[in-house]
């Protein structure tokens, strides 16, 4: 590996270290503390991500295994013992399916979808706004004016167009996500690295022969991140709500893989037949999950913020 | 000041457009579709044909079981082979004063190949080589080759005036300008997607209805009909969700009238050599493909256990369907018996023909065509999954479906299938005929089920004017094709209505229209 | 300023003609719409008739050349639904959306401001934490999920409402509009909460950022100690001083509003453009998806452009460039 022997030829001038890396984390977590909600809602999303991709090990049953499905325990109410011998503590659907072990799965549908489409949009977010601010002039121009407009467009109606184009599916979905929030990425990253690139130290790196790639991953991007990760977590959380709505308004996922939305659009159907759980449950669930993510990101951004340094 | 009387009448009419829903004689009806034009001439869409018959009539109209009755023609038959001759009714006046006669009639058949969109009536034209007018009241059709089926094409053939001209616009339509029918109610207001306002024909030649003022608000989302009908806002909701319906009909308030409609759900194994999704036995590909084995589509069907499909996944909106039609259709065959549910014959059978541990297999459903495709869909992943196989289901939208179903790329479908003119030419020969573009069959036949026997029997029907004879062999057809499994029907769907309880009362109808003039008051 | 404009109006011209190409082959790829529309009795002769008819059967090129000749025309597409022109139909629904957008937009400004400016205020009371909880409830619970239960809540348990539609329609200023008449509003209210919420959330948080900023500046601390009463100094200072970034939002998010109006009008059933557009998409009617979609890009280079001008005129510092 080149770059390695390079660590030790080649002195860069870097940010001046002004805490080591464990103690900004120690500083950064006893700041996140101050505010009893954000580890409160921190402790839910451990709890959401445990019972969500360790849903076969929490669920009661496997909801997508048809033939563990009875459709003598259809519509059962919540806390009605079924066929199986356990009590459906929030009830059943249409299916026999156990909702709670369905809301467990679906939460899983719904994280992946929002997890890896808010990693992918970061990917893609952060090379194209590092790439316009390294390079400045036409190629910023045009990257950056691509970003405004496509921010200044909902990112609903986007994701509407392109899941109506890709069809259904979830990668389908997760696509048409990552296309309708990369912007958001590119632009926190363009701002930040604007700030940093007219300091000393990326001049100074760019005046050495280090390679480009080099000088954007090892020195620009690490100051970048804070902000984007901020940015991430909101994301994250819209990703999911879109997601949602897309299934909602009947183009998102079909119920035969089901995600909260999915979910709670089936459910809809129920609603004035008094079959209250088959929406309530789901829609309790992504509200819980949703408002989970954005009270940390609130937080994070809140000590981040420089402003509010000590 | 022109402009300023156009933006009082904008307003007149939309104070119109908002009559109070508390007056006796006023009924506000939500439907989940309306119409797409006012111009009758436009599309077969359903909704669209449902809603204009309230402003203009058909030559030949159903009665709620669609058995033909007489509309604007009191008569017609068959004078040779080749020519349908149509006694008009006398005394009939459009809106606008005109008297109906055989020349309208005519020009409304000549003006559907000028003006027809994507969802073309041409279909109802399809066999119509000339028109003549004998004399007023008197019009023979001139058919390409024997065309039993003509009377039951024109069904939807909607007859506006001479004058109209055939390059009206749509827009004309739209305005009221031109839309000027024979109908029981005369036209006020439309906006797509909106309100269609009608107000009651006082001269209308089967008698003046019950309703003075008619509005038809169309309000798609199934929850939302619902609510308006619980919040009073609307009198009369079409398409009751099978998930509000045991609920409405213990409610006191609501009264709920119920019909068989012509949906049926059905199967369509691909039987071609090479299945367009592959069928695997533990990711490997089988050889050959097993849904050519009749005892494997046999084991298919009687892994379905279609009494749950209706008791529990239709909550009791469905009946169990033996074929592609309801009892009562021209060409039924009574001989089917009901299709039976025995798991365990069915895994003998899949046993027998090979596959003793089952395949891995592709399904493919429409998502919210019809009423509850996709949960219907599962149910029967859910089936099969007993008889050992492994059912990837998935229910996709009409967008997705249908393009990729016409492009023949799956495996297994199921989707629903309207018999719309009531007889069995129309469903057989588009489902499981031979696909012949030429003769016209097979455009539906995506499973590339090729029966000679059958096509003999059904061309044979098809080229027979005497109704008797027809029938007997129509009926024959049907038995050969659903004993081959060519397609495996599940349920027929029934529909629903719901109403103020003591507001009115209606006969439901077996296609699904929604006639706001057969409605009459409770007394 | 007038080189500033001529950029801008070259660049939207570009954006507008890309997004065109864009959007046409992406609503070519999804598929042949006279497969989901014809009905099930046709025959493969009427089907080849109507591609043929609708120049279908050409290659994509001569499609899209055909598309841009007639836009240049000023003919952009005729529903294949409706057989109305897209122009005609997009304005018919128009007014309906406009005015659930304004409701929308003066609650979330008149409910938003005062609560944002009462939690920079007092950030430490409790009805400061209160007003942050509801906003942060505000933007991330999903718009159908609220106006559902709204519907249930307002229009079927308490029958207080009506559960969608569009009221009665009135005439104000000549204008025919439902926000003329008691009905109208009956309707318009549930729907325009819901669609408010999401802004309102927006609105508090930004006037609350400004505000806990502004009581930090020297200046302020200068008034107060002047013995100004704080009244004075948050309406005739401190707004002065917040209005440009909530000025810059509202103008841009006047414009996601009336995208967000998608779902809010498929739960309401509101007879809008959101409606519409997601009616077309489920039946495939090209030419109004790419049409409307043109139509939303204009918008929104014309939101944009709006919002660059005002901004220059509340904040002098901001100087009138040509270039991105």
């Amino acid at each position: 590996m080149p770059e390695v022997t390079m660590e030790n030829t080649m002195v860069v001038p870097s940010a001046p270290p002004e805490e080591t890396r464990a103690e900004r984390l120690r500083n950064f977590w006893s700041d996140y503390c101050q505010s009893w909600v954000a580890v409160l809602a921190l402790a839910v999303i451990a709890v959401l991500l445990f019972v969500s991709f360790g849903a076969s090990l929490v669920s009661p049953q496997d909801p997508y295994d048809m033939a563990a499905l009875d459709w003598l325990d259809a519509f059962l109410r919540p806390g009605t013992e079924g066929s199986g011998g356990y009590v459906h503590i929030l009830g059943t659907d249409n299916a026999g399916r156990d909702m709670l072990s369905a809301i467990f799965y679906g939460l899983r549908t719904s994280l992946m979808i929002g997890l890896s489409a808010g990693a992918l949009a970061l990917l893609v977010g952060i090379s194209v706004g590092l790439t316009a601010a390294y390079f400045g002039g036409r190629v910023e121009g045009l990257l950056m004016r691509i970003v405004d407009l496509q921010l200044s467009m909902p990112a609903i109606l986007l994701a509407l167009v392109l899941v109506a184009m890709l069809g259904q599916g979830i990668s389908q979905i997760i696509l048409a996500l990552v296309v309708a929030q990369y912007a958001y990425f590119a632009r926190t990253t363009h701002g930040a690295a604007k700030v940093e690139r007219g300091k000393d130290y990326i001049e100074a790196a760019r005046s050495t022969p280090l390679p480009t790639r080099r000088v954007l991953f090892r020195h620009l991007l690490p100051n970048v991140l804070p902000p984007l990760i901020v940015v991430a977590t909101v994301q994250v959380a819209s990703a999911i709500a879109l997601e949602a709505t897309l299934s909602f308004l009947g183009v998102g996922l079909p119920l035969t893989e089901p995600s909260l939305g999915s979910l709670i659009s089936n459910g809809f159907k129920y609603i004035h037949s008094d079959r209250y759980w088959l929406s309530i449950y789901p829609g309790l669930a992504l509200m819980v999950t949703v408002v989970a993510i954005n009270l940390v990101g609130d937080q994070v951004r809140t000590v981040l913020d420089p402003r509010n340094s000590r | 000041m022109k402009r300023l009387t156009l933006k009082s009448a904008v307003a007149a009419l939309a104070l119109m457009a908002a009559a109070p829903t508390a007056m006796a004689a006023d009924l506000v009806v939500g439907l989940r579709a309306g119409p797409d034009s006012i111009d009758p001439h436009w599309s077969t869409v359903g909704s669209q044909v449902e809603a204009l018959r309230h402003v203009f009539d058909t030559l030949i109209d159903v009665d709620e079981k669609l058995q033909l009755k007489p509309g604007l023609a009191a008569s017609w038959t068959a004078i040779d082979d080749t020519t349908w001759e149509f006694k008009m009714r006398e005394g009939v006046t459009f809106h606008d004063g005109t008297p109906f006669t055989a020349e309208d009639a005519k020009f409304s058949i000549e003006r559907i190949p000028e003006v027809t969109g994507p969802m073309p009536m041409t279909l109802y034209t399809k066999y119509v080589d000339s028109v003549e007018v004998v004399d007023d009241y008197t019009l023979h059709v001139k058919t390409k080759g024997m065309a039993p089926s003509l009377p039951n094409d024109f069904t939807r053939l909607f007859v506006v005036p001479s004058e109209t001209g055939m390059e009206a616009r749509n827009e004309e339509f739209n305005s009221g300008e031109k839309a000027i029918g024979t109908g029981p109610y005369t036209f006020v207001s439309w906006q797509p997607k909106g309100d269609l306002v009608l107000k009651r024909n006082d001269d209308y030649w089967g008698g003046a209805t019950a309703w003075e003022n008619v509005i038809r608000r169309e309000i798609p989302e199934d929850a939302s009909r619902v609510a308006a009908l619980r919040s009073g806002e609307v009198d009369l909701i079409n398409y009751v969700p099978a998930s509000d319906y045991l609920a409405m009909k213990n409610d006191g308030g609501i009264d709920t009238f119920l019909s068989d409609s012509v949906y049926i759900l059905n199967i369509a194994p691909s039987v071609k050599d090479e299945e367009p999704q592959p069928i695997t036995i533990n990711g490997e590909p089988v050889d050959g493909n097993p849904l050519q084995d009749l005892r494997v589509r046999k084991a298919l069907d009687l892994a379905i256990n279609r009494q749950v499909l209706v008791d529990v996944v239709l909550e009791g909106l469905g009946t169990p369907a033996n074929q592609l039609m309801p009892e009562g259709f021209f060409g039924y065959s009574d001989e089917l018996g009901e299709r039976e549910y025995d798991i365990e014959k069915a895994k003998a059978l899949l046993a027998e023909a090979g596959y003793p541990n089952g395949f891995e297999i592709d399904f493919t459903c429409t998502n919210n065509r019809v009423p509850g495709d996709s949960v219907v869909c599962e149910a029967l992943a859910q089936m099969w999954s007993r008889l050992g196989l492994t059912v990837n289901a998935q229910a996709l939208n009409g967008t997705v479906f249908f393009p990729a179903a016409a492009r023949e790329e799956y495996t297994m479908t199921m989707s629903a299938w309207g018999t719309l003119t009531g007889e069995a030419a129309y469903t057989y020969g588009a489902l499981t005929h031979t696909k012949d573009a030429e003769k016209g069959f097979g455009n539906f036949n995506r499973s590339g089920y090729s029966n000679p026997e059958f096509d003999r029997v059904f061309g044979e029907g098809a080229q027979t004017l005497d109704p008797e004879a027809r029938k007997k062999l129509y009926e024959q057809a049907s038995f050969i094709a659903m004993e081959d499994r060519a397609l495996i029907p599940t349920v027929i769907l029934q529909t629903v209505w719901a109403a103020d309880a003591g507001k009115l009362d209606m006969t439901a109808r077996v296609d699904q229209e929604t006639r706001t003039y057969a409605i009459t008051p409770t007394q | 300023m007038l080189s500033f404009f001529i950029t801008r109006i070259a660049q939207a011209i570009v954006v507008v003609f890309a997004m065109s190409v864009i959007v046409f082959v992406g609503v070519y790829a999804i598929g042949n719409p006279i497969d989901v529309m014809i009905d099930p009795g046709a025959t493969q002769e009427i089907r080849q008739k109507l591609i043929e008819q609708y120049g279908l059967d050409q290659p994509l090129i001569q499609q899209y050349w055909t598309f841009l000749s007639n836009v240049a025309h000023g003919d952009l597409g005729t529903s294949m639904v409706y057989n109305i022109s897209v122009v005609d139909l997009v304005f018919s629904r128009f007014p309906a959306t406009l005015e659930l957008v304004l409701v929308s937009v003066c609650i979330a400004t008149c409910v938003g401001i005062p609560a944002g400016l009462w939690a920079g205020y007092r950030p430490n009371s409790i009805g400061a934490k209160l007003i942050m909880a509801l906003s942060v409830l505000g933007f991330s619970v999903p718009t159908f999920w609220i106006g559902m239960l709204l519907i249930m809540g307002f229009a079927v348990e308490l029958g207080l409402l009506p559960s969608g539609g569009r009221g009665d329609v009135g005439s104000l200023l000549g204008l025919p509009t439902s926000l003329a008449t008691l009905d109208g509003w009956s309707h318009v209210i549930l729907p325009a909460i819901n669609l408010s919420l999401f802004k309102m959330g927006l609105m508090i948080r930004l006037t609350r950022a400004g505000m806990v900023e502004a009581m930090g500046t020297d200046y302020v601390k200068f008034a107060r100690a002047q013995g100004l009463p704080d009244r004075q100094i948050v309406f005739q200072h401190i707004l002065r001083n917040i209005s440009i970034p909530i000025v810059t939002v509202f103008g841009l998010e006047l414009g996601s509003t009336l995208a967000f109006a998608v779902v809010t009008e498929s739960v309401f059933n509101w007879p809008g453009v959101g409606k519409l557009i997601i009616d077309s998409i489920l039946q495939l009617d090209r030419p109004v998806m790419v049409s409307y979609l043109i139509m939303v890009v204009i918008l929104f280079v014309l939101i944009n452009l709006v919002v660059d001008l005002v901004y220059a005129r509340l904040d002098p510092r901001v100087r009138l460039k040509g270039g991105a």
